[in-house]
């Protein structure tokens, strides 16, 4: 006898997946240089001048190699932000960020390319604006893996105002 | 910058989890329920086909007509194909060595895979007749059924 | 076009945050009888099928393999794409062009995402790369906001003027019977909802919703001959970005980005001037309200800078001169795989006469739709009533 029924089933499953991804010949020499040196590489593009980071083999806008490797400064240039309200966790070791902190987009002196990262600044949008200097502040040698992360956030550089603005 | 160093290559390894919840659906439904509270095995037929489809689904696979009609199939089957599995896989759910097979439950054109059990690999054989082992305390999963014996 | 493309029927699901009831499979086929009954065909009809929705946002990988008996596709030659957020209008855009190639006739094209049973979040982290960023990816949230950030800093466009957009999008989608997100918004309920990043709260983004759209592309031969109104894909052009720049976050950015390069060659495909008066609707992608800004601009409905001035005046509300989203659009219901299809499919209903009270006051006969992604892509899509126009 089969019986029918308004019961709406549901089956709960896990994915757990675990990755090796490989560098590639670029980003190894990135990555290296960032875990063991604490530096920031990226290739420029004969072509066009783009200084590209995450450094990769072409130029993603000329499809030219790039084999020109120029060292970037630690401070740069915030080119947009926002302060996080709702919890943000590092995926890759699954501890939280308790809100609410700021994060924004910093364009290295002599990249094109923009990193994303905690601003440590306090998260109050009088105190922060586009174009607001940031120095990168690294975790120690001893703490760096080769990724992102191994920065700790950007700190603002001591001293500046925020530009007159009426609105 | 040296462009002569040479580095050792740079793997990153990470992972993914991901939690999922699937819901059965109508069908689904009607076939889990019954699974688990009547320890019944639910088909559905389509008759413009003639067939009975398992899993149970609201569309016929070949002829897209509408289904409506639950049919009960097996309990008992056909063995139609198996193998052992041998080495371990951590997404395994169950430790090697055990037994697979496709079982072709009676009334149903199609088969179920499920585990065969009770039997060692040598004794079985395709055309085998196996019945299942329900699970004491039945959950609404496919493995309220443990695995096929032979009858 | 090598052969002209005509939408000739269509469907979808009444989209929800909850669709409990039903499996994905029974959830798509829903989508595709409607759209079958609406053309007036049947399955053995339909010469191929393309499926596509988030990758694994279902937590199962080959729903074109698990969900055959739902889309019809079984013994049919069909594709699976999986193209992120834009996937909806690119399955649109693939069938067009297996259509215009002259190699099938009748292709039914399916967009679909049953979100409730994925894990969104974990997915979506893996959207980032591994190597650089993925342990650093601020959710889409973080993206949008910073998008707003810049907005308001470089024109200086207000919260407010993001809440005008929530508003709109709500209260059209009241008018549509199968949008998720039927709410009465008034602007205080948006100015006072939770902030989730500054500056973009609650009712400034979109919902994650489960639903389904199926549309039926045919060549003229057969349009022609079966449907009373067939809707015509004029062109269409899709555009790839450089992921590690600034593109829609700097808002004066003088770079081609990816919807700058679609629709300026898409309007020379077309001899477009003036968008605003060639297209008598338009149905965008916004999974933001700021998004929406965006696409005023760079369509050139607008300058840049002039997108929050459009909202301020009531030029793109559904009675408006220039009426955007009618439907309700992605802030008001967001099934992923299908939410660009939508576009395409409200754009049509819309030229048809068909979207009842959403339908907008004027004679439409040219509308175009765009579609986004998480990595910024997008697929623009231009229709037409008829060919000669």
């Amino acid at each position: 006898m089969i019986k029918t029924t308004e019961e709406q089933i549901s089956i709960p499953m896990v994915v757990n997946v675990p990755y090796e991804f490989a560098a590639g010949e670029y980003l190894t020499r990135g990555l290296s240089e960032l875990r063991d040196n604490g530096k920031f590489y990226a290739v420029k593009c004969p072509k066009c001048q783009r200084v590209q980071l995450p450094p990769r083999i072409v130029c993603a806008v000329c499809h030219v190699k790039n084999d020109a490797w120029v060292e970037l400064g630690q401070e740069g240039t915030l080119v947009g932000f926002t302060i996080m309200f709702i919890p943000m966790t590092d995926p890759t070791t699954g501890k939280p960020h308790e809100p609410p902190f700021a994060y924004g987009s910093v364009r290295l002196d002599g990249a094109t390319s923009v990193l994303d990262h905690f601003l440590h600044v306090e998260p109050d949008m009088e105190k922060i604006w586009v174009g607001m200097r940031f120095k990168l502040v690294l975790r120690p040698k001893a703490e760096r893996i080769g990724d992102l992360s191994d920065v700790m956030y950007f700190e603002p550089l001591p001293g500046q105002k925020r530009p007159g603005r009426t609105n | 910058m040296d462009e002569t160093k040479t580095y050792p290559p740079f793997l990153v390894n990470q992972r993914i989890k991901a939690n999922s919840l699937y819901y059965a659906g109508k069908m689904g439904s009607i076939f889990y329920v019954n699974l688990r509270d009547n320890e019944t095995i639910v088909g559905v037929h389509c008759p413009k086909c003639n067939k009975n489809f398992w899993p149970p689904r609201l569309s016929c696979t070949k002829c897209f007509s509408e289904l409506t009609e639950t049919v009960e199939i097996g309990p008992y089957g056909t063995v139609e194909t198996f193998t052992q599995v041998n080495y371990a896989e951590p997404v395994h759910p169950r430790k090697a060595p055990f037994v697979y097979g496709v079982i072709k439950l009676d009334g149903a054109d199609g088969g179920i895979t499920h585990f065969i059990d009770e039997v060692d690999i040598g004794e079985i054989a395709i055309g085998m007749r196996v019945k299942p082992v329900f699970a004491k305390d039945k959950k609404g999963i496919i493995l309220d059924i443990k695995y096929f014996k032979p009858i | 076009m090598k052969r002209n493309v005509a939408i000739i029927g269509g469907g979808q699901t009444y989209h929800a945050a909850r669709r409990h009831d039903v499996d994905q499979a029974e959830m798509v086929n829903e989508a595709v009888r409607r759209a079958l009954d609406d053309a007036g065909l049947t399955i053995d009809e339909i010469d191929l099928v393309l499926l596509g929705n988030m990758e694994f946002f279902e937590g199962m990988h080959m729903t074109d393999c698990w969900l055959v008996h739902g889309t019809g596709a079984y013994g049919r030659p069909g594709l699976k794409i999986t193209t992120g957020g834009t996937v909806g209008a690119t399955i649109v855009c693939a069938g067009a062009h297996h259509v215009a190639s002259g190699l099938f006739d009748r292709v039914l094209c399916i967009g679909f995402e049953k979100q409730e049973e994925g894990d969104t979040g974990a997915i979506l982290s893996g959207v980032a790369s591994p190597l650089w960023g993925r342990s650093m990816a601020g959710a889409a949230v973080g993206y949008f906001a910073m998008l707003a950030t810049s907005y308001m800093a470089a024109w200086g466009a207000k919260e407010e003027h993001s809440a005008m957009v929530a508003v709109k999008a709500r209260q059209n989608a009241r008018k549509n019977k199968y949008a998720h997100l039927k709410i009465d918004l008034k602007m205080e309920d948006v100015m006072n909802s939770k902030m989730l990043a500054y500056p973009i709260k609650l009712h400034d983004m979109c919902p994650a919703s489960n639903g389904a759209c199926a549309v039926i592309l045919a060549d003229e031969k057969t349009a022609k001959k079966r449907c009373k109104k067939p809707v015509w894909i004029r062109a269409m052009d899709t555009a790839h970005n450089e992921q590690f720049e600034l593109d829609w976050r700097d808002v004066k950015t003088k770079r081609p980005i990816f919807s700058k390069v679609s629709s300026s060659r898409i309007y020379k495909k077309l001899g477009v001037t003036k968008p605003s008066e060639y297209f008598d609707v338009f149905e965008v992608y916004e999974p933001a309200t700021w998004s929406e800004l965006l696409w005023y601009e760079d369509l050139g409905i607008c300058g840049p800078g002039e997108g929050f001035k459009l909202i301020e005046k009531g030029m793109t509300n559904i009675d408006g001169p220039i009426p955007v989203n009618p439907s309700g659009g992605v802030l008001s219901t967001n099934c992923i795989g299908a939410s660009a299809m939508l576009r395409v499919w409200e754009a049509a209903l819309q030229i048809r006469g068909d979207a009842e009270e959403h339908q907008v006051p004027k004679d439409v006969r040219r509308a175009l739709t765009t579609a986004y992604g998480g990595t910024n892509w997008t697929v623009i899509t231009a229709l037409s009533k008829s060919l000669d126009e």
